[in-house]
């Protein structure tokens, strides 16, 4: 079989309708943008969760942040009229990830759960995913990173530490996943309950505005709030179908 | 109180334990001596390597009072998250409360006693015992004039207050102050005049079918900006058939800079910058007109709202008599409405009138005492006559004064940061040149702490016991304890320690007999358990409950019928506001605001707090002048270009920002950049709008005006574009936001999601 007919071939098989479908979770965010105020808790949230670093001022002036999770802003009209709507944008989580076929070493990939998952070690910084990704919620690491002693005390001993030449970009908090995998596991039981994984970014939000959870389980809050007639998907023409869901924000004074 | 119970709690925070008072204990296991080439061969008894312990707490990063959940793993805090079971906050916290971490690990930390050795602001510290330090302070102390000692501090509340209370009392001196930059004055005089109400009240925003705000940027910085958000997020989308008839509430927000809370809003509207006031009458007066108010008094109020009808007020504010009218319409018909004031609406030199004309207006729809409306708060079960010490401007100038006269010896400040926090115009600065003795108790080097004399360190908050009675309560006596998370990293005590210290060399333990500030909480927490708040079991396991849970309640509501002070419906008017400056010279009115990410200034410091974009701008690390993009149209002046911002006291650089919802006439800087101390992160960044603010004060509270200066901008000829993480600003027609005009669609619909259908498989989930 010559590569093409084996990329064609793995193509059909792992782009069939539903393939996703048949994995244990799949861990989906609803984010209501009725309900978020752009406060940014979620942005510091994830620096805190999943030690990212701080880059100084030079490299953000240059496109170089990292902040897997930031707030877009968008104005509308013009004074007195003006309108800001916030938007959370962070990895969507794609099923059908256009940064996935594009790595020439698979350093991402599509999980079990349903997760676009970034193997840092495997990664060789080509920075293809970054372009190919329509949300540009890649971040690649063009530095090493450093730490003022003794900030570096507060990194969390659950998640590595990525250095320079390397892409990363949101997980879900895999590490709370993991974690509560393990503990059902341990309670001897098979599934993780509804509500016990929370990602930093949604345990923060002041205003509830995000919701996390699994989809195969029509019960849990996230389902319901993902069949909610304000349901949308970002780029949703693009069909990458992620797994971040938004719910529209209400014009009250919308015809 | 709070939805989860206690077992609920442990539940939640899962693995790790949760701990009870941590950090002496690790002190030794972490701190040895000698570092051995196996960690932990004496294992510590309070974690398990690789499992996290989690610690409740109280967040110290703004006068809120949210309740904390520290994940410790190995000794050392790892992340911040609210406590589910504190009233304010369950479980929420926002980004500065989650950057304390960058407070305990800051590399700037001053590490232990210092004692200055140069010239006052030489940042010649040489090191020191606190022996050393201790008795240098006391032997000035003893030599001061009883008069001239002043200690100036934070906010600080529950038995810190008591402590501080108590050791004035024993040196003679009546001069404690609190201090801070955002204390809101004029509310606490407004709810004073028309309520007779010593305390905050508590604004239902949860219940709330209709917000009308006057210049309270409620979600960011007003009084408890964590509780509020999720008053917001429940108003909006929280309510179901079951709740609130399923309504969705309305928030109307009028200021004359979208803030935060105004972008969140239904409706923005500005008012010309002082003139809320007018128009909350005006609305009043709209209601009563109609018919709308029946109580007793409504000829009175009908006879002292006369000269307010919205012919007038649209004249005054700006605001089309229409849409008054409609405010009124709505707000009275909403059952329940709420009106809150403060933010700039509250800092115009007639803040506390405005903020008596928006009171009215709760009253006039009849929300006091009413789930959505104005809840009254019972006294804080500790430490409530603290909020009396809160120094507003005019009693900083009597400072001043008495500094400069001679009439200060010695001079403590604990953690508060009038150097950075008042405007140049005061002479602040120059004041403490005057002051023979200053002992500053901070944890950083900041601009006030330069100008000290001894340096006693005090813990952050996460390494020190402490206590904290949120204000504005929420309804109920609510207290929560400080423990520390994780064992002091410095040579540095806790201020109750400090205090406690300086008793000891004083000579005054016969009326202050605790030696650690440990006990002394622990004694107040007895008196309030053996009130008799019905804890089953003895004190210790009360304690141990309280540490554990992080939080302590009382159902104790408020009854009793509604008051108003006598003579306030007759005496209700607000006055014109008074601006800084003419017109025709200075054509702008500087509005300045907390940053969402630096406060008053002290997230300045914190790394994530510097990158953490502005969200109504998305720039990061700077100060910049948002500007009606017509008006810098008609000036010449483009994004980026540096202006020199003058006001009749001084000026200061920044580069200008076209920002679409700002008044024509108004320019708009945050708070929180222009350091010249506070460490590497926050030093030589930006510009401090304060500085250049005129010393204009409210005239019934006291309070400084600092929406009442104007100023001039001059373009410099120089571009600094500040550095931003955002893309272009509009969408393009890419409908990445997305909004809808109804907030329900028939029963049955199903969600397209852009017409690709997501297929939900029937549960798998077995029970457990």
């Amino acid at each position: 079989m010559s590569i093409l007919d084996r990329f064609v071939s793995g193509w059909r098989e792992f782009r069939k309708d539903g393939y996703y479908e048949e994995f244990d979770y799949a861990w989906t965010m609803t984010i209501d943008l009725d309900r978020c105020t752009g406060c940014g808790a979620c942005v510091t949230a994830c620096q805190a969760e999943n030690n990212i670093p701080i880059v100084g001022e030079s490299a953000i002036d240059k496109g170089r942040e990292m902040q897997w999770i930031r707030i877009e802003r968008y104005w509308e009209g013009e004074y007195p009229n003006a309108k800001l709507n916030f938007i959370p944008m962070l990895c969507q989580q794609c099923d059908a990830a256009p940064c996935e076929t594009v790595c020439p070493v698979t350093a991402t990939y599509h999980n079990q759960d349903g997760l676009n998952a970034q193997v840092y070690n495997r990664c060789i910084g080509t920075r293809s995913c970054a372009v190919y990704c329509p949300y540009t919620v890649r971040y690649f690491n063009f530095t090493d990173h450093h730490w003022d002693a003794p900030l570096e005390q507060q990194l969390n001993p659950d998640v590595t530490v990525r250095e320079k030449g390397v892409m990363e970009k949101c997980t879900f908090c895999v590490q709370r996943i993991r974690q509560a995998k393990d503990h059902a596991k341990d309670d001897g039981r098979r599934r993780v309950r509804d509500g016990e994984v929370q990602p930093a970014c949604v345990q923060s939000c002041p205003s509830e505005a995000m919701i996390f959870g699994d989809r195969k389980d029509a019960s849990s809050r996230v389902s319901k709030s993902m069949n909610d007639e304000r349901a949308y998907r970002v780029l949703g023409e693009l069909n990458t179908r992620p797994s971040v869901i938004y719910l529209k924000k209400v014009d009250a004074d919308a015809d | 109180m709070a939805n989860v119970d206690r077992r609920e709690f442990l539940r939640l925070v899962g693995a790790g334990g949760v701990g009870a008072g941590a950090g002496f204990m690790l002190a030794e296991s972490i701190k040895h001596p000698v570092e051995y080439l196996i960690p932990y061969p004496v294992p510590p008894e309070e974690f398990s390597p690789g499992i996290a312990t989690w610690y409740n707490s109280v967040c110290g990063m703004c006068p809120a009072g949210c309740g904390i959940s520290v994940r410790t793993r190995e000794g050392r805090a790892k992340k911040i998250e609210g406590n589910p079971l504190h009233p304010v906050n369950q479980g929420r916290l926002c980004a500065l409360g989650q950057a304390g971490l960058q407070v305990l690990y800051n590399p700037d930390r001053l590490t232990g006693p210092m004692i200055q050795n140069g010239e006052r602001g030489d940042d010649a510290f040489v090191k020191a015992t606190w022996e050393d330090g201790l008795s240098r302070t006391a032997e000035r102390l003893a030599a001061a004039r009883r008069d001239g000692i002043y200690v100036l501090s934070q906010g600080v509340r529950g038995h810190l207050a008591n402590l501080f209370e108590l050791f004035m009392g024993e040196l003679g001196s009546d001069r404690l102050l609190h201090y801070d930059f955002a204390h809101p004055h004029p509310l606490y005089a407004a709810n004073k005049r028309f309520f007779g109400e010593h305390q905050l009240p508590y604004y239902d925003i949860r219940n709330t079918r209709y917000l009308l705000s006057f210049g309270a940027d409620y979600l960011t910085n007003w009084l408890s900006p964590v509780h509020h958000s999720l008053g917001f997020g429940h108003s909006r989308q929280g309510n179901d058939s079951s709740s609130n008839d399923g309504v969705r509430g309305r928030f109307v927000q009028i200021e004359p800079r979208m803030s935060i809370s105004g972008a969140a809003a239904d409706e923005w509207i500005p008012a010309r910058p002082g003139t809320e006031g007018f128009l909350a009458l005006g609305i009043a007066h709209h209601i009563v007109a109609d018919g709308r108010y029946a109580g007793d008094d409504a000829s009175l109020w009908r006879t002292a709202l006369a000269g307010w009808s919205s012919g007038r007020v649209a004249g005054l504010t700006g605001v089309s008599e229409g849409t008054i009218s409609r405010l009124a319409r709505e707000f009275a018909r909403a059952e329940p409405g709420l009106a809150i004031g403060g933010g700039a609406a509250g800092n115009h030199t007639n803040g506390v009138d405005t903020l008596v004309a928006v009171n009215a207006l709760n009253y006039l729809v009849g929300n006091i005492g009413k789930a959505g409306g104005v809840v009254f708060n019972p006294d804080p079960v500790t430490g409530g006559s603290a909020i009396d010490r809160q120094a507003n401007y005019r009693t900083m100038q009597n400072l001043i004064e008495n500094a400069r006269d001679g009439n200060i010896d010695v001079l403590i400040v604990n953690n508060t940061n009038p150097a950075f926090t008042l405007p140049r115009a005061s002479g602040f600065r120059e004041a403490l040149a005057a002051i023979p003795t200053i002992v500053s108790l901070s944890s950083f080097m900041d601009e006030t702490t330069l100008m000290a004399d001894v340096l006693l360190p005090s813990h952050t908050y996460l390494e020190a016991w402490g206590d904290d009675m949120p204000q504005p309560g929420v309804g109920f006596p609510v207290g929560a304890i400080s423990q520390p998370v994780v064992a002091p990293l410095y040579n540095s005590r806790s201020t109750g320690d400090i205090i406690l210290g300086l008793v000891g060399k004083l000579g005054f333990n016969e009326a202050i007999p605790w030696t650690s500030m440990e006990d002394f909480l622990k004694d107040g927490w007895r008196e309030i358990y053996e009130r008799g708040s019905r804890e089953p079991g003895d004190f210790d396991s009360f304690w141990r409950d309280v540490l554990v849970s992080g939080v302590w309640g009382e159902n104790a509501r408020r009854g009793g019928s509604v008051v108003i002070a006598p003579g306030v419906i007759e005496g209700m008017a607000v006055s014109a506001p008074r601006f800084s400056g003419e017109s025709g010279e200075y054509p702008f009115i500087l509005h300045a605001y907390l940053s969402t990410a630096m406060y008053d200034g002290r997230g300045a410091n914190l790394p994530w707090m510097q990158e953490l974009p502005d969200p109504m701008t998305s720039i990061v690390y700077g100060t910049w002048v948002e500007m009606n993009p017509a008006t810098a149209n008609e000036m010449g002046l483009a994004d980026g270009d540096l202006v020199r911002v003058t006001s009749e006291k001084g000026s200061i650089e920044a580069p200008v920002v076209l920002f679409p919802a700002i008044m024509p006439d108004v320019v708009a800087m945050p708070i929180g950049q222009g350091h010249d101390a506070l460490g590497r992160y926050a030093r030589n960044r930006g510009a401090n709008p304060i500085e250049i603010l005129a010393p204009e004060t409210e005239s019934a509270s006291g309070n400084l005006a600092t929406s009442a200066t104007r100023v001039a901008l001059v373009a410099t000829g120089r571009r600094a574009a500040p550095v931003k993480t955002g893309g272009e600003s509009r969408q393009l027609g890419r409908g990445i936001v997305q909004s809808t005009g109804s907030r329900s669609a028939p029963a049955g619909h199903s969600a397209k999601l852009n017409s690709i259908p997501i297929i939900v498989e029937s549960a798998v989930v077995e029970s457990a």
